[in-house]
């Protein structure tokens, strides 16, 4: 009998000290994929996350509490963001969560936050429906129709090229960026030759390539993954076609230029992430990104880093718990991160300026920066 | 010219379903077991084969290792999967099979990590213009590899005294075992033989899109089975016809269907409308 209520006094001891000790930190939730297509994409976004919350920490955390990630695998599909996102506003109970996912699962995710009354930031999902959530879902990256309108700014008004193949990777992400580019491509002198759709799974483009061939464009403005595109790039290479290829952020990262080798040379892509950067914090960023994940830092990786420090940042603003305090925060931001300032419109969404990298010697480089206001603007509905 | 590439594509692409699809067929045509597993198998093809190339520089090593293993690796399967589930209803081996190609791919990522890995050489990227086309030549490759893996398999069958016996054990079994013919033989030299060929085409694939993933068994695990089916189950000549047909429709459907479906869904539109005319499939055995 004593025993027992030995061991009950210990549990209870136990269960006290837990909760005391989860009273001293903030949590700060995360859905990312750690396995699937997008597991390179999620270590890159830890590695990044974590970086910014022990930098933060470091700087006396929020308002005194240590700041800790409370991270799940959502395998970058809706099946698991949703159970994922419920997890940690139920059990884990975060006053704020953060997606370093792919669009599918970010917008199933984004909707459930809203309904629960959980403020939620997209790093770098980019379809247009995850904002429309509600008013407590932000986008610290681009919305998919800006980057596609700066891609047909990129192809039709600095490269001056008019003759344009789209392809289009069959899923949110490449659909919402190829209605980006074509809305804007008359304006920049863009004749659509031809369009071509495939799937995620897809890794073998030969007909593509051949039917790209014939149709002879001066550019190939493409929407896929690195996945799909490194063995497009390097397909339509040793097909024959020599046409420039435009890609976007989906692109960014080592492992596109370590799987379409040679064929990736001169790629050009818009992003966030510009690597030639010589502003100390983002170079700090990089080096410290390169030495935790031993590879170079990217895109996917330096949107957590701003997503987690915007977080923060509203958290510390707020002063409390309270969703309407940190939205209210949120939507006051004005943070210059390791990707650009950033403005969030009334939406939710934010304004900055888009990078173009291309590659060169094997790694991604400078080649010019997108500020075209009108053209960066994020739609309103 | 657009019609001649678009068929060529066709071929390669069709080459490497024919090399997949061969081994199912064989252990359909034996043992009446829908052996999905087998799509796992040309996953650890391509692992096996670009990590040994890249660890030796030998393309022709990686090949070869590559065969033998994921051969024996499909012996292994039989002895601990299949073989004493024989005599138990076919659905109790097709759920084995589903369990084991899900632990399989579990399997590569634990070990290799989720994501893909690439060669650090990528072999056969040299262009090649044949009759003003211009092709990888690891494309160029592909249709001859199917040919000779394929037709090396038919000689076996042929000419050999095993593939006298295998032809006896297909036909009937039981009679052939009266005349002393050594079933367990047999079998394990079916699934020995058409694993290689899976390896084979795993290896191919590697070599084609410069990447391997845990996860590249997906397509081809059903894709294989709409192939056997179409071919007439257990029919390896039908199953060969019906790999490069549906390279070939796959091939004009991504340009000419590809805003209507998916080229993965081609295959099994293509499916239900030739089982809705001749549901025996294409070329049924009577």
């Amino acid at each position: 009998m004593i025993k027992g209520k030995l061991l009950l006094t210990a549990a209870f001891a136990v269960l006290f000290a837990a909760t005391v000790s989860a009273a001293e930190t903030v949590k700060i939730g995360m859905n990312l994929p750690q396995t699937g297509i997008g597991a390179a994409d999620g270590k890159s976004v830890l590695t990044a996350a974590q970086i910014a919350v022990d930098e933060i920490n470091a700087d006396g955390g929020i308002n005194g509490k240590s700041v800790e990630l409370v991270v799940y695998d959502d395998q970058t599909s809706p099946k698991f963001s949703v159970p994922v996102a419920t997890k940690l506003i139920e059990k884990d109970q975060v006053p704020i969560g953060i997606s370093g996912s792919y669009s599918g699962a970010t917008r199933a995710a984004a909707g459930v936050f809203q309904a629960a009354g959980v403020p939620y930031i997209s790093a770098y999902a980019v379809h247009p429906d995850i904002t429309r959530a509600g008013d407590l879902v932000f986008r610290t990256s681009f919305v998919g129709e800006v980057l596609g309108r700066a891609g047909a700014h990129l192809v039709g008004k600095q490269l001056g090229k008019k003759r344009a193949v789209v392809t289009v990777m069959k899923n949110d992400y490449g659909k919402s960026l190829a209605r980006g580019f074509k809305e804007v491509a008359a304006k920049f002198g863009i004749e659509i030759v031809n369009e071509y759709e495939y799937s995620l799974k897809d890794r073998q483009f030969g007909p593509i390539v051949s039917k790209v061939k014939a149709d002879n464009p001066d550019v190939i403005y493409d929407t896929g993954y690195w996945f799909v595109a490194a063995p497009l790039v390097s397909q339509l290479r040793g097909g024959g076609v020599n046409a420039p290829v435009v890609g976007q952020e989906g692109y960014d990262g080592q492992k596109f230029i370590e799987i379409a080798g040679a064929a990736s040379d001169g790629v050009m892509i818009t992003t966030s992430l510009d690597r030639d950067s010589t502003v100390p914090k983002i170079k700090a960023f990089m080096s410290e990104f390169e030495k935790r994940a031993g590879y170079k830092a990217d895109m996917v990786g330096a949107s957590a880093h701003v997503a987690v420090n915007v977080a923060v940042a509203a958290l510390r603003k707020a002063g409390s718990m309270d969703a309407k305090a940190i939205q209210a925060a949120l939507q006051q931001t004005n943070y210059e991160g390791v990707t650009g300032k950033i403005r969030f419109n009334e939406i939710g969404e934010a304004y900055k300026v888009v990078q173009v990298q291309v590659v060169r010697d094997g790694g991604w480089h400078h080649h010019s920066v997108i500020t075209d206001t009108e053209l960066l603007t994020p739609p309103l509905n | 010219m657009i019609f001649v590439e678009l068929i060529l594509q066709g071929l390669i692409q069709g080459s490497i379903y024919a090399l997949i699809a061969v081994g199912l067929t064989l252990v359909y045509g034996l043992l009446r077991i829908l052996h999905i597993a087998h799509a796992a198998l040309f996953t650890l093809g391509a692992y096996l084969g670009l990590l040994i190339t890249n660890a030796t520089g030998s393309l022709a090593l990686g090949f070869l290792v590559a065969m033998v293993v994921v051969g024996i690796a499909g012996i292994a399967i039989y002895r601990f999967c299949y073989h004493d589930v024989l005599d138990q209803p076919p659905h109790v081996a097709l759920i084995a099979s589903v369990g084991l190609f899900i632990a399989m791919e579990e399997g590569f990522r634990l070990i290799w990590g989720p994501t893909s890995i690439s060669f650090t050489e990528p072999p056969w990227q040299a262009a090649v213009v044949l009759g003003g086309i211009q092709v990888k030549t690891a494309d160029l490759v592909t249709i001859p590899l199917a040919i000779v893996l394929i037709g090396g398999l038919a000689a076996i069958v042929a000419f050999t005294r095993i593939g006298l016996a295998w032809r006896a054990t297909v036909t009937d079994p039981a009679m052939a075992g009266s005349f002393g013919i050594d079933a367990l033989k047999v079998r394990y030299l079916n699934f020995f033989l058409g694993s290689a060929l899976a390896a084979a085409a795993g290896v191919m694939f590697a070599i084609l899109a410069n990447f391997v993933e845990p996860t590249m068994g997906g397509v081809p695990s059903y894709k294989a089975l709409a192939i056997i089916v179409l071919g007439g189950l257990g029919n390896v000549r039908g199953t060969l016809i019906a790999a490069l047909m549906l390279g070939v429709i796959e091939s004009f459907g991504t340009i000419y269907l590809g805003w209507a479906m998916d080229r993965d869904a081609i295959a099994f539109a293509f499916l239900i409308l030739v089982l809705m005319v001749r549901p025996q499939g294409l070329f049924a055995r009577s």
